[in-house]
Parts: structure tokens; sequence; C-alpha cells
């Protein structure tokens, strides 16, 4: 990973950390804020593999961790591991055909709703899932998906954009 | 062959897996410690200070404006008429004024008289603006813009519109984390003002969606607590002050082992809408 990525990486999860909690918390939609950290960690493990993706889903965990976490390491795991599966689906899928990153996406913030809902709720005793699916991880990953059909794209793009500076840094020293 | 073998004029590279496994080890060594210690605590608030307050502090001073300006816009000749109303109600309210002012003293006098306790309006407090909110859908926390500066400390009062938030759990230089008595993970001991009879209040995610708040552990063999009674905080909690308005009762059930009651409050605060909040800057643990 150069320079350029890892400043690149660095603001966006910054960004998305900001917009999370700050912007969308003004247009959500009943209560209900989409994931951006979740959809830039699957992003950038889509398009780039699951190593990059290790290292983005960890500190955008440890984004909401330091802020929103009572344990500091607990979303940073969720999010790592989560970032670390759709790495691995990089090799078989990876197309330039936007519907199968924004499905990725989808299910994987419904699989972090879930693990969410069973470590933080049924762990005490909250058994009413349907209430908790209908009201909370559902609606997120509908608001979520729409989002990604938009910022998905825009990281797809400055990423494109690195590797050629890439390619072109390193024919210049063959 | 193990991967991590360095081969002859082969770049060295970590596999992923093991990448994972590592930081899964960091992860869990930091929920470890800052389970049982707050050693993390100084460098990343730091960090949080460095990097991300600034910019919420901007969004949301920039949404503000923005908001207050078209609300201005839209409200002008709104307000024309209401300019007239208040003009005669002003009228009104000056004789009721000088009314109360007089029974005023007769009161100041009557709390001396019995030495009343001090109500929330005596602590001193100081205002905040909300700069963010809770990443993920399940809590109910939010960051306020003011920190250790300001005099700010964790387990400080919050209260909005004469009625109990939460309180600091994490604090930084010019930001600290507060957690809401909604929070599905928060509770606080109350008492019911009418009977001082006491009872625990705690925060339901599936509750707070209908616009409430749950009770549990109400002793009450007389049956003296009837809905609509006001519920505030108790004098024997140990980080809440006693006597901050919590809400109002607005279901009783009896529980299945007919010593204790449970039920709903409706809370005093409107969470939804809150933008400003003042924080008490007495602590309970200093209090007499």
């Amino acid at each position: 990973m150069n320079i350029r990525r890892f400043i690149f990486n660095f603001i966006f999860v910054l960004l998305s950390f900001i917009l999370q909690t700050t912007v969308f918390r003004v247009i959500d939609f009943g209560g209900v804020v989409p994931n951006i950290l979740l959809i830039f960690a699957c992003s950038t493990a889509f398009i780039k593999g699951d190593k990059q993706g290790i290292w983005v889903g960890f500190f955008c965990g440890l984004m909401v961790d330091i802020f929103f976490g009572s344990y500091i390491g607990f979303f940073a795991m969720i999010y790592m591991y989560l970032a670390f599966v759709v790495g691995k689906l990089h090799v078989v899928l990876f197309s330039q055909n936007i519907a199968i990153p924004i499905t990725i996406i989808t299910i994987a913030d419904f699989v972090f709703g879930f693990v969410c809902y069973v470590l933080m709720f049924l762990f005490r005793t909250k058994f009413d899932i349907g209430y908790y699916m209908t009201n909370i991880i559902i609606p997120e990953m509908v608001y979520t998906a729409l989002v990604a059909i938009f910022y998905y794209p825009l990281i797809l793009k400055i990423h494109t954009y690195l590797d050629e500076l890439e390619e072109r840094n390193a024919k210049k020293f063959v | 062959m193990s991967p991590i073998i360095k081969k002859r004029g082969e770049e060295f590279t970590l596999p992923s897996k093991y990448l994972l496994f590592i930081l899964t080890g960091v992860c869990i060594a930091t929920i470890v410690l800052t389970f049982n210690t707050s050693l993390l605590n100084g460098p990343v608030n730091s960090f949080a200070g460095i990097f991300v307050v600034p910019f919420q502090k901007g969004i949301t001073a920039v949404g503000m404006g923005l908001k207050d300006t078209t609300d201005k816009l839209s409200s002008i000749t709104k307000l024309l008429d209401e300019n007239e109303q208040l003009k005669k109600q002003v009228d009104e309210l000056t004789i009721a004024n000088t009314n109360l002012e007089q029974e005023k003293y007769e009161l100041t006098e009557l709390r001396n008289l019995y030495a009343l306790d001090a109500q929330y309006e005596d602590y001193k407090k100081t205002g905040a603006r909300i700069i963010a909110k809770d990443a993920g859908n399940w809590y109910h926390s939010f960051v306020i813009n003011k920190g250790t500066d300001e005099g700010i400390q964790v387990d400080m009062n919050v209260i909005a519109g004469g009625g109990l938030v939460g309180r600091v759990v994490d604090v930084g230089p010019d930001w600290a984390k507060v957690q809401s008595i909604i929070a599905d993970n928060a509770a606080v001991s109350g008492m019911v003002l009418s009977s001082s009879d006491n009872l625990i209040v705690s925060g339901d995610l599936e509750l707070y969606r209908q616009g409430y708040v749950s009770f549990s552990k109400l002793v009450d063999d007389a049956d003296k607590v009837s809905i609509g009674d006001k519920v505030v905080t108790s004098n024997i909690s140990d980080k809440y002050l006693p006597g901050i308005l919590i809400g109002y009762i607005s279901t009783i059930d009896d529980d299945s082992n007919n010593l204790t009651k449970s039920g709903r409050i409706t809370p005093a605060v409107d969470f939804e809408h809150m933008n400003e909040v003042l924080v008490l800057l007495d602590l309970k643990k200093n209090m007499n």
C-alpha cells in the first residue's frame, strides 16, 4: 500500500464516519441511519481484496468504538471480519457490474445488524427478534443499499485512478 | 510449505489470514484493557479531539445555520401575526407578573422557613450543543461540544427542557459523550414524587419507538402510585443528582410475583428533536 492510497483510505474513513454521525443523522428515515462506514469497508475489500479490507474494516470499526462503543475493539472486530469475508469474494466475483457489490454490501449490512442484535440484545435476554428485524435491521439494510448505489461508484472511480497512477509509475522504472 | 517462509528474490508479504489473526488478538486485548482499566482513554481521546471533533462541530454549525435561515425566511409572515398577539399578551403578563412577584417573595420566605432541599434550579450548569449522534441504530448516545476545558467530568448529569437526558460517560478536551436514559443499556434509580417509592427506570429500544421508557421494581403495597404521577431521580442513586424530573407514569402493571410493579413512563424530554442540552456541573459524589 503506497502513501497515496493510505491517505485516501484515511480521509475516507474519517469522511464516512463524520457523514454518518452528522449529515445522515439529520436526514434519517424513522431514526435509522445508513451504515456508511460498512459501505466503505466492504467496497474497499471488494475492489482491492481481503488484505486492504482487513485494515480499512479495522479502522472503520475503531472509529465507532472510540466515540460510541463501550469497549474499544468490539466493533473493530465485527467490521474487520465482514470486510475480510467480502475481500475473499474479490477474487471470485470482481467485475465492473455494479449489481454484485451492492448485493454484497446489502447482505453484509444484514449480517452486521444480526450480529449486533445477537451480541448486544439477545445476550441480555431480549428475544423479540421480529421487532428488531422490522424496525432496525431491515430499514438500515435498505437505506444502506440505497446510499451504496451512489457511494460505491465514487470509491471505485478513485481506486481505478490510483491503480492507473501506480501502473504509470511502475512503467517509468522499467 | 508454510506461506510465511521467505523465498529467495520474492518480497515478503504477510498472508491475510495471519493479519486477521494478529488484529483479532489486538482487538481482544483492547476489549479486555478497556473493560478493566482506563489506560487507553488518554491517547484515544486526543486522537478524536484532533481529527474528528472539529469536523463534526463545523458540519453541525453549518447545518444549524442553514436550517435557521430557511426557518427565518418561511416564518416572517407568521411572526408578524404572532407579534401582534404577543404584544397583547405582554400587557396581560405584566399585570400577572407583579402578582407573582409578591407571591414569590412569600415562597422564598416559606422555603427558608422549611429549609427545603435545593431544587435543580440551584445547580451550576453550562449549555452545550449536540454535535454528533450514535453511528449505529441500536443505542442512543451522542457527543456534545464541551469537555474538560469547560470543567465537564465523567458522571455529570445532563438535562434538557427541564427533564433528565442522561449522564456523561466519556470526556475529552473539547467533547464529551453522553449516554441517554432511553438507551437500551441504561438504567436510572428513580422515585415517585407523590409517594416517595423507589423504582428502576430503564431504557428500552422497543418501547422508545412508541415514546416510552420502562420502569420496574416499584414496591407499592398501598396502591398509592397512580397514572400521571411524576417520577424524579431518587436520593439513593450514586450517579444522578436527586430531584431531576424523568417523566410521568403512563401505565402500571402488577408483576407476576405480586410484590413489585412495573410499567411505562413517558419521558419529559423530547429526545428526537434535541439540539442543545444543559450539563449540571455538580457531581453526586461531591454533594452532601
